[in-house]
């Protein structure tokens, strides 16, 4: 009985795999212009966002923010607009294979998502050798837009068919490196931060920024690895070492525990400082209560707060807040202009995005303001140009928010 | 490393090994008594862990609905967890008797179904519990705060190796437990019911891989993938301590437990290899476990 449905299926398969090389093959209508009365092929875009473990949040958001744009967006210059997801699950295999589906199964138009890092790094080269178009909305790995050969055993490279609409790790750990060290006047700071590839990275283009202006790190680093479960041995470890200002890297349910451990044993009676890349207390983290109490006065830097004061982003919370009853973090507005980005590109143009190297031209010079303030990409490198925040969170009425207190304007990585 | 930092992280490998020796002592239990090494273990304790969830949350499932504490979770999710035992023995298991490897593959298929329903039903987000109300606060130990609830699941874990060791010892049960560990043929041959015995057993077992996940939660949370975490840390503390014995899986908790944490602190980049190596040494030196006779 098994084997017989088995045989079935595999012929119901054959010929289904048929039609679609039928309808692969037969002409498409008209790339170049689409003509009024055939409907306009639809845009497929393709989300690799985790849906489950440490940053199962963050892909949340971020879906929540790539629907809500779809909603008030339906048409990219007259075409309508799929969006497909599939779980990254923190995992790279899955990751790739993700994307094997878009890129060959689904045959989308471009991808975006993916949240770690790694995970980035390990798929730049099936992007690139697919010639399919990704733009990152938040792995924030440097190497990712970096000329080849900078360093030895360099863990990607820049590609023309890669853009980033999120960050740079460099672009939110060295200047508030440089903020702590000059406006702060702090000499010293230790570190804590996740054991993988973007918390080495934060780690170290903090510490860039901290030493140029004439800091010192202080005792051996801090390093749980991602997805920690147990977080008290770590802050312990942190309370060993007698210097009471603290830079981390921690995000998604990683950064909940850590605060909620920090609060737990009495580090800030004990008068140890936070200071942080701003995804340690994003809104996401600043949901959970005891996480916001251990946060209060945390200060951190990051390209965007819930609390700038512009249209766009007075539009997108309040568009965000009525869809979702929750304000939105960073991670949503991230999915956001990656949409957007690609619907500028879209526009330019006019709908037709058959040709590759065309496409890649005009988002190179997309320009727009988003929630974050200006945006635009680097054109040697495809990353994100933007301004920094340094933020410090408050108790406004009640709801943790992060208020801006400094900003570093125009930030551009330093990759070539 | 300071003698406070030694002593505060020594406690905490204590923690960690009184909630390993909880999940030990069923699965050692199972593996002496049917020779089965039931690889559901791990799930059973997620899906303890993921029920003392819903019973502290209310009604945050989809699945459960309910709204009493922590210590109502504490009787209520290793009765629930017996039952699940005890239908996965008698139903699934009892048909391959005397088929180990059959009876092993079966539990790998039990654990991928399980970890699948907890996922259709809770998600794939990382859940948190808190420490229950009596027990959230913190004590003092060596001039520094420490939370409260780790020193009594410590106390719970030894309470419990206590009961356990009663149990075996000196109850009926107990003999026939250690009759059916030594000698299973013998046993039925004096006309035990042994199916039944092997039944309660595989209940027993979950039932404590449930009771963990209650304890253990608070400390570790759920996510995805921690039906492997602690499956693999149980199996390493059987195979230190000896399958089969209740003191094996007392030494071999307390040897896990600190070895997980120290490395985890010490040389973060081998923190699972150095727990293997541990495992390793032992191996070498005593390749039945420590305390198997």
């Amino acid at each position: 009985m098994g084997k017989r449905t088995h045989r079935l299926s595999r012929r119901k398969f054959l010929l289904a795999s048929g039609a679609a090389l039928a309808a692969a093959c037969a002409p498409t209508g008209g790339g170049a212009s689409p003509s009024a009365t055939a409907t306009p092929k639809t845009i497929k875009i393709g989300e690799i966002l985790p849906f489950s473990g440490v940053y199962s949040d963050l892909g949340n958001s971020m879906r929540n923010a790539a629907n809500l744009y779809k909603k008030l967006n339906p048409t990219m210059a007259g075409r309508p607009v799929q969006l497909l997801f599939e779980d990254e699950a923190n995992d790279a295999t899955k990751a790739k294979a993700a994307a094997t589906k878009f890129i060959e199964q689904d045959q989308v138009d471009v991808v975006m998502g993916i949240v770690p890092t790694p995970i980035a790094y390990a798929l730049r080269d099936v992007f690139h050798n697919a010639q399919m178009i990704y733009i990152g909305t938040n792995a924030g790995g440097d190497w990712l837009t970096r000329a080849a050969g900078s360093i030895a055993n360099q863990p990607a490279s820049k590609s023309p068919y890669v853009f980033r609409a999120a960050f740079s790790s460099w672009q939110i750990s060295e200047p508030i490196g440089e903020y702590l060290a000059s406006k702060k006047a702090l000499k010293e700071v230790q570190l804590s931060y996740a054991n993988y590839g973007f918390g080495q990275e934060s780690a170290k283009d903090f510490t860039e920024g901290f030493k140029k202006l004439g800091g010192a790190i202080k005792g051996d680093d801090v390093k749980p690895a991602l997805g920690t479960a147990d977080f008290v041995p770590f802050v312990q470890q942190i309370k060993n070492n007698p210097t009471k200002a603290t830079y981390h890297f921690y995000s998604g349910a990683d950064a909940q525990k850590f605060l909620t451990t920090w609060d737990q044993l009495g580090m800030k009676a004990a008068g140890y400082v936070l200071y942080g890349a701003g995804f340690l207390t994003e809104q996401d983290v600043l949901e959970n209560a005891a996480a916001a109490k251990a946060a209060e006065g945390a200060i951190t830097s990051l390209h965007w707060a819930v609390t700038l004061d512009n249209p766009e982003n007075k539009a997108f919370v309040d568009a965000y807040q009525k869809e979702y009853t929750k304000l939105p973090d960073v991670f949503a507005v991230q999915a956001w202009d990656g949409m957007r980005a690609f619907d500028e590109a879209v526009k330019k143009l006019n709908g037709d995005t058959s040709d590759k190297q065309k496409l890649i031209r005009a988002l190179e010079d997309v320009k727009f303001n988003s929630p974050r303030g200006a945006f635009e990409f680097d054109k040697d490198t495809h990353n994100v140009i933007h301004d920094m925040y340094i933020r410090q969170v408050v108790n406004q009425g009640g709801k943790y928010v992060n208020q801006i207190i400094d900003k570093v304007g125009r930030v551009t990585d330093p990759g070539k | 490393m300071s003698v406070e930092q030694f002593v505060l992280q020594a406690l905490n490998g204590l923690a960690i090994g009184s909630l390993l020796f909880i999940l030990a002592a069923g699965l050692s239990l199972v593996f002496g008594m049917m020779d089965v090494a039931n690889l559901a273990h791990g799930a059973f304790y997620m899906l303890g862990g993921y029920l003392a969830y819903t019973i502290v949350r209310g009604s945050t499932s989809a699945c459960f609905r309910a709204s009493i504490d922590f210590w109502i979770a504490l009787l209520v999710v290793p009765l629930v967890m017996a039952v699940v035992g005890f239908v996965v023995a008698g139903a699934l298991l009892r048909p391959l008797r005397g088929k180990h490897l059959e009876q092993v593959l079966l539990t790998i298929g039990v654990a991928i179904v399980l970890a699948d329903l907890v996922r259709a039903c809770w998600g794939g987000e990382v859940l948190s519990l808190p420490a229950p109300r009596g027990l959230d606060a913190s004590v003092t130990v060596v001039g520094q705060p420490y939370p409260l609830y780790r020193v009594f699941l410590i106390a719970f874990g030894i309470a419990l190796a206590i009961a356990l060791w009663l149990v075996q010892e000196r109850t009926k049960l107990g003999a026939l437990i250690r009759a059916g560990v030594a000698d299973t043929e013998m046993l039925a041959a004096l006309g035990v019911d042994t199916e039944r015995l092997f039944a309660f057993t595989f209940a027993a077992g979950a039932a404590l891989a449930g009771l963990a996940g209650v304890v253990g939660t608070p400390i570790l949370g759920l996510a995805p993938g921690i039906d492997d975490t602690v499956l693999i840390l149980s199996l390493v503390v059987v195979v230190i301590g000896g399958m089969g014995t209740l003191s094996g899986a007392i030494v071999g908790a307390f040897i896990v437990g600190p070895a997980n944490t120290f490395g985890a602190l010490l040389v973060p980049e081998f923190a699972l290899a150095f727990i293997f190596m541990v495992m390793a040494a032992v191996l070498l030196f005593r390749p039945a476990g420590l305390l198997r006779r």
